[in-house]
């Protein structure tokens, strides 16, 4: 029980996230199949339809929007400071801090972790690692989203008598950057929206939140 | 998941693109030897039907009567429950996978000028 307690945030949403993949899979089949008979074609499983661009295209445009999000994020709040904001840090702490405040090679203490303490390299690596890792599954996930949205923008275009497009040609159509792009502005407006409101709002308990009695104009104080 | 999602998304599945081709092949093959009603049955439910309103005779005589170019399959790409095969000549047959598997949807198919903005022209169609 302990274990399922502090692990509890990541387990949490494991679980919605799985839920919801599952509820987009019926939903999606369901969406497909109507127009499948709308047009007067067949309907397929659901074990075919999630097997399909469809599906998955649905999928990773929205993988892909969420993590760019929290790249830009990680990235931007290196640099970037709100004054009063939770998510920002201290006003005069902008860049990337002193190896002292890092706690990185001589200043890393025994509990630090292998790579933070060696130097060179591998520090320099792992001081960046979030932020490399969460932009190579963006990447990774936008270029899913273009495999994938060719496929399903070709399966149209034939129902339709029209030709299908190549990969490259299907990165400068509406469909790919009207996915990206619808995604990418909600995306932007909740992070931004959250860094502003956070200021003047308060969530007592959430570390998302200052406490409820600090001031608006405190940065970088979580609760 | 990412990499099992394009590897079952990204592809057309096993067997699809020889499917199409070998169905687009039978119907050209059944047309010239005169067999209508094999030519037929590589016709989907709604493109048999087009074609009897069309010209206002059963299937299995109609098909056989079409003013077609024959040509040989030489590419085929599937594209989800649609497929696309084009010919030795020029043109291109559209093929759709229902109940029944992989059935000609269009045929007699020729490129606009602009063939991805604008439809092919098709001698029949749903």
């Amino acid at each position: 029980m302990k274990a399922l307690r502090n692990h509890g945030l990541a387990l949490f949403f494991l679980a919605i996230f799985l839920a919801a993949l599952v509820g987009q899979a019926f939903t999606g089949q369901d969406a497909f199949n109507h127009a499948q008979l709308a047009h007067g074609g067949d309907p397929i499983s659901v074990g075919r339809y999630v097997t399909s661009s469809e599906y998955w295209v649905d999928v990773l445009e929205n993988w892909q929007s969420e993590y760019l999000q929290f790249t830009l994020y990680i990235f931007a709040t290196v640099w970037l400071v709100q004054k009063g904001s939770p998510e920002s840090k201290a006003l005069d702490q902008t860049g990337t801090e002193s190896d002292a405040d890092q706690k990185i090679g001589d200043h890393a203490d025994e509990r630090s972790p292998k790579w933070a303490r060696v130097g060179g390299l591998r520090t320099r690596v792992y001081s960046n690692s979030l932020l490399i890792v969460m932009s190579a599954i963006w990447v990774a996930s936008w270029l899913g989203q273009s495999v994938t949205g060719r496929i399903a923008y070709n399966a149209d275009q034939l129902d339709h008598r029209l030709a299908a497009v190549s990969w490259a040609r299907y990165l400068t159509t509406s469909d790919f950057w009207n996915r990206t792009l619808q995604n990418w502005q909600s995306e932007f407006l909740a992070v931004g929206s959250m860094a502003v409101l956070a200021i003047y709002l308060r969530q007592r308990g959430s570390p998302e939140s200052k406490p409820v009695g600090a001031p608006h104009e405190a940065t970088g104080i979580e609760g | 998941m990412l990499a099992v999602a394009l590897s079952t998304a990204g592809c057309a599945r096993d067997g699809d693109g020889a499917t199409v081709r070998s169905v687009t092949d039978t119907f050209f093959a059944a047309v010239a030897a005169g067999d209508g009603a094999r030519a037929c049955e590589q016709l989907s439910p709604d493109t048999r039907a087009a074609l009897e309103s069309q010209e206002k005779a059963a299937c299995r005589d109609a098909v056989t009567e079409l003013k077609i170019d024959r040509g040989a399959a030489v590419h085929a790409n599937v594209y989800i429950l649609n497929a696309v095969v084009e010919l030795s000549n020029g043109d291109a047959v559209f093929l759709d996978q229902g109940e029944q598997g992989w059935r000609i949807d269009a045929v007699g198919c020729t490129p606009s000028a602009k063939p991805v903005d604008r439809p092919f022209e098709c001698e029949l169609e749903d």
